[in-house]
């Protein structure tokens, strides 16, 4: 399967994943203590973050622009998933580079995977991309500092929760190789 | 206290109510629809019971003619046009719906084609859903009241005006501000809409739980929950004042002398 085609079709799949279903569910920690905030899960960045190791700059950019203008025309949000996720691709490689022992050239035809980049370095470059993300995500959506500990409460959960799905999705979706006999 | 505000800029273009999104919601809505009838059917029943015993009451004054007991819900007042405004309900379905980002947003499946424009208000069987901000041929999208940018005039049932506003974390609570300290408030009054902003006047908007006096402007800072339960949402009645046209244009008339 070529990577276009693999890569459109991850496209697909996590956005209608994202807009059908996450956005459908909305969790909360706690019920009692009141004013824990109530958030959604976004695991849609992943698929910026699975693009293969080679892609350019501009490219993750761009298709990083695609992803969150599409998610905002399903929530409303006007431009708000689009700047986040433009954020993350932008600063992708550089953290890639920070964690990786080899030169990026050296990865050819491949994506960063648990395989490759081995658990510890691959929960390191997605925990701290989806940080990033849902820091600036609801930063501009609420827009409000008179509260900051609440913004920050609704920030750290829904990060912890949206890495629980993606090791989720990471466990389901990486291809087995020597497990079989 | 009139409650206009501004759309999120851009929002025109990228909405949940163009074809694709309205499409795909309304594909997902036709399946999980299923799921939430029984839901449904009780509160239809709690409805009907509603508007029966407001029958049994309006039939009451006419025999009795005993206006001050059985006096239907909202004060009586002398202003003939919104009294009697033409206020036209059509049903709609929920097909999309929020309730956890600071501005929520809820899709129908009608739109333009049957008769739904920008500005209606939405309420639904129990009290007070939004209002229509983006409009397709068969879709629109409405900002519901839990949002932060959306300030709704509201009354208590003595008469006392103020706004409703929401803080952006729970659901299930909406604020109502600037309430002078002399008004007696006891928890579980209920909050009404009043003719000054979208929606038409004595819908009820929630019911008081938590009455709190601030300090530093003497006002009182009355907790509420909302009458509707945004979280499951099903169907709506779309909300048209007929004389909302000729009213703006008299404001606005007046505003630009």
């Amino acid at each position: 399967m070529s990577v276009y085609l693999r890569n459109f079709l991850r496209f697909c799949f996590i956005v209608i994943l994202q807009v059908l279903v996450l956005n459908k569910v909305t969790l909360r920690w706690w019920l009692e203590p009141m004013g824990f905030p109530i958030f959604v899960p976004y695991v849609y960045p992943l698929f910026i973050l699975l693009l293969p190791f080679e892609t350019p700059v501009w490219a993750l950019i761009i298709l990083g622009f695609i992803t969150g203008i599409t998610i905002d025309g399903f929530a409303n949000t006007a431009g708000l998933h689009a700047c986040a996720t433009v954020f993350i691709a932008y600063l992708r490689t550089n953290v890639l580079n920070a964690l990786l022992p080899k030169n990026l050239s050296e990865y050819a035809h491949q994506n960063p995977n648990v395989k490759n980049m081995t658990w510890t370095p691959f929960l390191t470059y997605a925990a701290f991309l989806l940080l990033l993300h849902h820091t600036v995500f609801f930063t501009l959506e609420l827009w409000n500092f008179s509260n900051i500990g609440y913004l920050l409460l609704k920030i750290i959960a829904a990060t912890i929760t949206s890495m629980i799905f993606v090791i989720i999705y990471v466990l389901l979706f990486t291809r087995q190789t020597t497990a079989r006999v | 206290m009139i409650a206009r505000t501004k759309t999120l800029q851009g929002n025109d273009i990228v909405s949940s109510a163009n074809v694709v999104s309205g499409l795909l919601y309304k594909k997902q809505n036709d399946v999980v629809y299923y799921f939430g009838l029984g839901r449904m059917n009780d509160s239809l029943l709690n409805e009907n019971a509603r508007l029966r015993l407001q029958m049994a009451m309006l039939k009451g004054i006419d025999t009795l003619h005993d206006s001050l007991v059985h006096k239907p819900i909202g004060k009586p007042d002398s202003t003939h046009v919104v009294r009697y405004a033409d206020y036209v309900y059509r049903t709609a379905r929920v097909i999309n719906n929020s309730v956890s980002a600071a501005n929520n947003y809820i899709t129908i499946n009608r739109g333009s084609n049957d008769g739904i424009s920008r500005n209606m208000s939405v309420v639904s069987g129990s009290g007070t859903v939004g209002r229509v901000v983006h409009v397709s041929p068969h879709f629109a999208s409405i900002l519901s009241v839990l949002s932060v940018k959306q300030q709704v005039s509201a009354r208590l049932k003595d008469g006392t005006y103020g706004y409703v506003t929401w803080d952006g974390d729970r659901p299930d609570v909406l604020m109502m501000r600037d309430v002078a300290q002399q008004i007696k408030v006891k928890a579980g009054d209920t909050v009404y809409t009043t003719s000054y902003s979208f929606f038409p006047p004595d819908i009820v908007m929630g019911y008081v739980f938590k009455i709190e006096t601030l300090k530093k402007n003497s006002q009182q800072l009355l907790y509420m929950h909302p009458a509707a339960n945004f979280r499951n949402l099903q169907y709506v009645y779309v909300v048209e004042n007929k004389m909302d046209a000729e009213r703006k244009e008299l404001e606005d008339s007046v505003k630009s002398k």
